[in-house]
């Protein structure tokens, strides 16, 4: 029984085309097509916003999403929750590190220029961090356990467990660490001296982003499936 | 015994867990006087390693905390999986209930770390040399944060007594999730420590810690009471 949606494959090529798109978009430098204010120090490191912020966004989708489907584990057992649990676990590490790495990069070129800082206690890495190990120790956990019944609760235990202390970050982390990032106190996300130009990448891009992290996450899960199901042939 | 004797009460099912794991601790005393060795040794070395320097009441506390937190994750590892070892899990699901297994090893794993933390706190403050401003509030910290790590670990010793490799997978599991508890705690314990000219009211400052810390555990053991049934329960 091999698991393919009708629409799947005209999804995923579109979602790449989309992508495609917004590359384009994103890297258009001359003219007026798209093209971004030269703020002094920014240049064109505010490009970055394409691509970083959204890699967030994703994460945060695809942990919400591993959360549902450890829910939905303990409720109904069903082998397919487990499968859908991790492979969203698994790709929100990836994008957690991706989002870690471009936006410690960008940072040392910006933020802390001159002062040879890659890593400052800012409380969104900080939080990204703590949330990469989370999943780190959700893997290690998987690993440890043989029996695959046992193994699908027992992770959606601790993913849920896990999932009920992050709030607590949102709410200690700020008090406790200096942000530098949008959104904190009197700095919005996105103000009126943010050029009109950046949202109209910024926001397809989120929408990419997340399409990206859905091919992913349909992939891995199909995999899981299909090495399942030759299991249980055998 | 027959089923008949099941403790009628929730209370009193809780209470004859915790008397059971009491009794077996006075009698061999494993646990404990594994934690006070350890504790000491850990004490000593942090002597050691930073010689006569003064350190800052945020380090003071940072360390405190960091010698409590691996006092824990040593000494309750081995709650579930004791019962697993001596094979009694099977004594245990047959004359009570998931609930009041969680409630009494929450209990003893509480009292455990309890003293182990007055301990360890004592000798902490008079090797290390620290003038303790705020006595009362450092009590309730501590007691606050003892309650915080005894409601995040008891599930989780549940869930590694399932695992092939055991104790080892408590720290990697646990301390992630700690993090929110260990900020908050060395937030309201360097408030204990600083001289009290150069704050106003210090309890007024720790009130959110505080509150914090409390929300925390009750979020925690709330999840552990739902959560453990499945953990517990084949």
């Amino acid at each position: 029984m091999m698991y393919q949606p009708k629409y799947y494959k005209s999804i995923r090529l579109s979602v790449i085309i989309w992508m495609t798109v917004i590359l384009i978009g994103a890297f258009s430098f001359g003219g007026l097509w798209l093209n971004i204010p030269n703020v002094p120090m920014l240049e064109h490191t505010a490009r970055n916003l394409y691509f970083h912020v959204p890699m967030w966004f994703t994460m945060m989708t695809l942990t919400a999403l591993s959360a549902i489907h450890a829910f939905q584990c303990l409720r109904t057992k069903s082998e397919l929750s487990d499968i859908r649990s991790s492979a969203a676990a698994l790709i929100a590490i990836v994008f957690g590190l991706l989002g870690l790495a471009t936006g410690s990069m960008w940072a040392r070129f910006t933020w802390y220029e001159g002062t040879n800082l890659w890593w400052n206690f800012d409380p969104k890495q900080s939080m990204a961090a703590v949330q990469v190990c989370i999943y780190g120790a959700y893997f290690a956990l998987r690993s440890a356990i043989d029996d695959p019944h046992q193994r699908a609760r027992i992770a959606a235990v601790y993913n849920l467990f896990a999932f009920v202390t992050v709030p607590f970050l949102l709410y200690v982390l700020p008090r406790q660490l200096e942000s530098l990032h949008p959104g904190a106190e009197g700095n919005p996300a996105f103000s009126d001296i943010t050029d009109p130009m950046m949202r109209i990448v910024f926001y397809p891009a989120v929408l990419g982003f997340i399409g990206i992290g859905w091919i992913l996450y349909t992939q891995r899960v199909r995999l899981s499936r299909v090495s399942l199901t030759l299991k249980k042939m055998q | 015994m027959n089923p008949s004797d099941k403790p009628p009460h929730l209370i009193g099912g809780a209470w004859a867990v915790l008397r059971k794991d009491l009794k077996l601790e006075l009698r061999n005393k494993s646990i404990f006087g594994t934690l006070i060795i350890f504790v000491l040794s850990t004490l000593l070395l942090v002597l050691f390693a930073m010689g006569q320097n003064d350190l800052n009441p945020k380090a003071e506390a940072g360390l405190l905390w960091i010698i409590i937190l691996f006092t824990a994750s040593l000494g309750l590892g081995r709650t579930f999986l004791s019962e697993q070892e001596r094979g009694t899990v099977i004594f245990l699901k047959l004359h009570t209930q998931a609930l009041m297994v969680y409630l009494g090893k929450l209990l003893f794993s509480f009292l455990t770390i309890l003293c182990a933390n007055s301990i360890s706190s004592v000798v902490f403050l008079i090797l290390v040399g620290v003038d303790v401003t705020q006595p009362s509030l450092f009590i309730l910290v501590i007691f606050l944060g003892t309650l915080g790590l005894a409601g995040a670990t008891t599930l989780l010793a549940a869930v590694i007594s399932k695992t092939a490799r055991g104790g080892s997978l408590l720290p990697v599991l646990l301390f992630p999730l700690l993090v929110p508890l260990l900020l908050t705690a060395v937030e309201a314990t360097t408030l204990c420590f600083v001289d009290q000219p150069m704050i106003g009211d210090p309890w007024n400052t720790a009130i959110e810690p505080l509150v914090t810390m409390i929300s925390f555990s009750g979020v925690v053991i709330a999840a552990s009471i739902l959560l453990f049934d499945y953990v517990w329960d084949q």
